[in-house]
């Protein structure tokens, strides 16, 4: 924010004299409202996407109060019946929501953990490429998966891992490192990987594309002074790629740890079937199951409420561990 | 950074969307109901329906164009895709409702929002055709015993039905029955023989491997595919999850009975055999529909309207042995103390069905109710069912017969004429009576009635059914005067209660059920018997026993509500 309004305090000296404090503090305040209005055009630009903050962001937080009433359609706000914390109660004493959030939270960690990895490790390896259109070609067939839709990649995967002339099974049978097709799909105890696996698949090309732009954004100069004093290939990567791009990285990864516990629902809903249950029910679908699909509303908010609640707490523990470690931080 | 803080702030938006909708509320009513006065002016009406159809064509087909122009009614519809359970509840959050609505299961979610209209007046004042067509069996609209409004005209099942032909049981197919010479086929051995038989002669069918069983259990299509045979395979009528006392009317889940443990032991062994489909449990409604369609699958056991779709791709092929791959149906039981009871006579069955909204005026639902008494006149059954004189069909001698060309293309291009017909289409909208009854003229209303079906099957089912000596595959399956009734009609059909402590205590049991029962199938046959009982075990828990207990009460409720006390 700081870099927004320049001409704030820094026009006071550290010589000014004592005596003027209260001037000062005059000063201050008009110095506000006269940077305000010489930045007039510049607040009136940003003043629709405050309003939509505002009217997207702020204004729905209203409807958590129906976490705390029994709520029923077609009625006053008035005319509800206030519970207080039942719903919580009643959330934090059922044992199914305890496996979802478990599975959320191992599906989305593993998920932070390798879709953070490969990307970055696959922009150091495009990077260093030489052939212009062998690097394009790689960077744009790695991306297009991304524009797929999750209906099509749970088929292509099904496909793939079926026992009747399914690709993986195939090639594993025709190996000779087993002997019977693998149900890929039957054991819970795989879901979490394959869910990881398509993802990282899926995904992988389109997240390159930032670090690659900040890999871009490296002075060529480090380069050519590392290779004068003799690095390798090898040495420049490590010690000059990856220094280049470590903002880029940590903000992204404070970002994406405020999202572990939304990882949307729809990879495992589409890839999940009857007998893997155990080990697909994520929090977002046990919000729709238990609460908006039996017309719960109340129990359905108070899920949405937890979910907000630990993303919060997330991502200010980790920014502030940041802040500490490498006074890198996003707020 | 500013637009990273927002970042945190978009997920707490997200949570709190069914806030915002729920503040919104709104009317959603058009001009065009200015017009609702005039007797037959046009006017438009929004209709939900909570059933997916690929075929609506806005009423741009020709049955729709008549209904217009007798009516002055367009609606304009949206369907429901696949199973489709949130829609209305988001409809009752946001609180903007469709002007006509076909909520399925969701009907008591509505009438606790106050978003459906009591409808006894209406029909009483403005409905001539629907009063006569509901006369005997008025106490079963009604909504419950607390509440006897009128909210849905039961649309789903037509009045005085007599099924002619069988949809369900176990299914097998006719080019397997042919091999062997048409065997009979009354239990779960003789089932099974004959799929290991023609299995043993024939493992490859065009060059790929030959599935001897398959099942759809996909999401909730499980019930359909794996669970509802274990109670036809023992003897049961449908009654959904349930298992219904006929004395003392004591409700339980249905797979708690020991016999149901012996089906699913049946199934246990057909998969540590090869004969189950090894992905039975794991593929998609799309994967088994096109394994049927490659006419490799041997056996089904499931309704027909699951997988016609499949059978209709088959009938439609130019090979010869490929239209014989299509599937007889069977009343195969455990053994043969029991009866299938596919066929009991449940009365009326009432249930799903269509109501108006109080998005409507009162004179836009006289409107409304005007328009449905006129889809039960005699006239708009008979456009509905039949099409329209001279095109879909013709009168000879005083009796309505489908032209060959017709029927033909009905048989094996039934999408694509629905589609441009809409013969069928309005049904499900529209109160009706139900095959086998007949109207002024001495015909029957549906197209339904045994010549008629006779005419429809493929020549390989005539074959077949010639074989079993039967005129239709009902014929095979016991009758309904050897099966009782049903005093509380079908429990599938009833609204199911919406306390929370019955819809968490039902869900909790149907993740058991679906989790348990598959991985009980798949288990090796010494373990079966332990993964069973311990899902009974769960389904013993406490606020399942209630569940049922509710559900008892409900039954008893019902009983009492159609006896008119």
């Amino acid at each position: 924010m700081e870099t927004l309004t320049p001409g704030g305090a820094s026009n006071n000296k550290p010589g000014a004299p004592a005596a003027d404090a209260t001037a000062g503090k005059r000063f201050k305040k008009q110095s506000f409202w006269r940077t305000a209005l010489q930045q007039k055009y510049l607040y009136l630009m940003s003043l629709p996407f405050v309003i939509w903050a505002f009217v997207f962001s702020y204004l729905p937080l209203w409807g958590w109060t129906m976490a705390f009433q029994d709520f029923k359609p077609a009625r006053g706000f008035f005319d509800q019946k206030w519970v207080g914390f039942k719903h919580f109660q009643e959330l934090f004493t059922d044992d199914r929501f305890y496996l979802a959030l478990r599975n959320t939270l191992a599906m989305s960690v593993m998920g932070l953990l390798v879709g953070f990895v490969v990307p970055i490790f696959f922009a150091i390896l495009l990077n260093e490429l030489r052939g212009m259109v062998f690097k394009r070609f790689v960077q744009t067939v790695s991306y297009l998966p991304h524009f797929v839709s999750w209906v099509v990649v749970a088929g292509i995967v099904t496909k793939m891992l079926s026992t009747q002339g399914g690709a993986i099974n195939e090639l594993l049978v025709g190996l000779h490192i087993i002997k019977e097709p693998i149900q890929f799909m039957a054991q819970g105890n795989w879901f979490w990987y394959i869910v990881t696996a398509s993802d990282v698949w899926k995904e992988m090309g389109w997240n390159t594309i930032i670090y690659l732009a900040a890999i871009t954004g490296i002075d060529p100069e480090l380069y050519e002074a590392s290779r004068v004093d003799g690095a390798s290939r090898y040495r420049q990567m490590w010690h000059i790629t990856l220094p280049g791009i470590r903002t880029t990285i940590s903000v992204l990864f404070i970002m994406s740890i405020g999202h572990l516990i939304q990882i949307g629902f729809e990879k495992q809903m589409l890839l999940g079937n009857n007998l893997v249950l155990e080990y697909s029910q994520v929090l977002e679908l046990y919000a729709l199951q238990y609460g908006l699909q039996m017309g719960r509303f109340s129990y359905g908010t108070a899920i949405s409420i937890f979910n907000s609640v630990v993303s919060l707490i997330l991502l200010f523990t980790v920014n502030g561990i940041f802040k500490k470690v490498s006074k890198e931080s996003i707020m | 950074m500013v637009s990273k803080k927002a970042k945190w702030v978009a997920p707490v938006a997200l949570a709190s969307i069914v806030g915002l909708t729920a503040c919104g509320g709104g009317s959603s009513s058009s001009d065009d109901k200015a017009a609702a006065d005039t007797e037959n002016g046009p006017i438009t009406f929004s209709l939900f329906s909570a059933d997916s159809n690929n075929n609506w064509a806005n009423m741009q087909d020709e049955v729709g164009k008549k209904i217009t122009e007798k009516t002055g009614v367009t609606l304009n519809a949206e369907y429901a895709v696949g199973g489709d359970t949130q829609k209305v509840s988001l409809m009752i959050a946001s609180g903007e409702y469709p002007d006509l609505i076909m909520p399925k299961g969701d009907t008591t979610k509505l009438v606790e929002a106050d978003a459906l209209v009591d409808l006894t007046d209406l029909i009483d004042k403005y409905a001539p055709n629907i009063k006569k067509l509901y006369e005997n069996d008025m106490n079963r609209l009604k909504f419950s015993k607390e509440d006897p409004s009128i909210y849905i005209i039961p649309t789903y099942s037509g009045v005085g039905q007599t099924s002619f032909d069988a949809g369900g049981g176990f299914e097998l197919q006719l080019e397997v029955l042919k091999e062997l010479g048409y065997p009979e086929i009354r239990t779960l051995d003789d089932y099974e023989k004959a799929l290991k038989e023609y299995y043993a002669k024939n493992p490859t069918i065009n060059g790929q491997p030959t599935i001897p069983l398959s099942l759809n259990a996909d999401d909730w299509k499980i019930m359909i595919g794996v669970t509802n045979p274990a109670f036809l395979a023992t003897g049961l009528p449908d009654n959904g999850e349930f298992y219904i006392n006929p004395e003392t009317y004591e409700a339980q889940l249905h797979y708690k009975r020991p016999e149901e443990k012996e089906y699913f032991r049946w199934l246990n062994k057909m998969y540590n055999e090869g004969l189950l489909d090894k992905e039975t449990f794991t593929q998609k409604s799309d994967q088994y529909l096109a394994k049927i369609s490659s006419g490799r699958v041997l056996g089904t056991i499931n309704q027909e309207w699951d997988y016609s779709e499949a059978e209709n791709t088959l009938k439609a092929s130019s090979d010869k042995t490929m239209q014989n791959r299509i599937f007889g149906h069977f009343p195969v039981t455990l053994n043969t103390e029991y009866k299938d009871h596919s066929f009991m006579d449940v009365g009326f069955p009432g249930g799903y069905g269509i109501g108006i909204t109080t998005n409507l005026s009162e004179a836009e639902q006289i409107r409304a109710i005007k328009f449905l008494d006129w889809m039960a006149s005699e006239e708009g059954q008979v456009l509905n069912n039949w099409g329209i004189e001279g095109e879909q069909y013709k009168v000879e001698n005083g009796k309505r017969v489908i032209p060959q060309e017709v029927q033909d293309r009905k048989t094996s291009d039934n999408a694509a004429f629905t589609k441009e017909t809409g013969i069928g289409m309005y049904t499900l909208m529209s109160p009706h009576y139900g095959d086998g009854v007949k109207d002024s003229t001495d015909n029957y209303y549906t197209t339904n009635f045994p010549e008629q079906i006779q005419a429809a099957y493929t020549q390989p089912e005539k074959d077949a059914l010639k074989e079993y000596g039967a005129q239709t595959w009902k014929d095979i399956f016991p009758p309904a005067d050897e099966l009782g009734t049903s005093p509380w009609g079908a429990a599938y059909n009833l609204p199911a209660p919406t306390d929370p402590s019955y819809t968490v205590g039902f869900q909790k049991s149907q993740d058991i059920v679906r989790k348990r029962i598959p991985e009980a199938i798949l288990a090796s046959p010494d373990k079966f018997d332990g993964i069973f009982d311990g899902m009974i075990e769960e389904l013993n828990a406490a606020d399942i026993v209630a569940m049922e207990k509710m559900f008892t009460q409900q039954i008893k409720n019902t009983v009492e509500l159609y006896e008119g006390k």
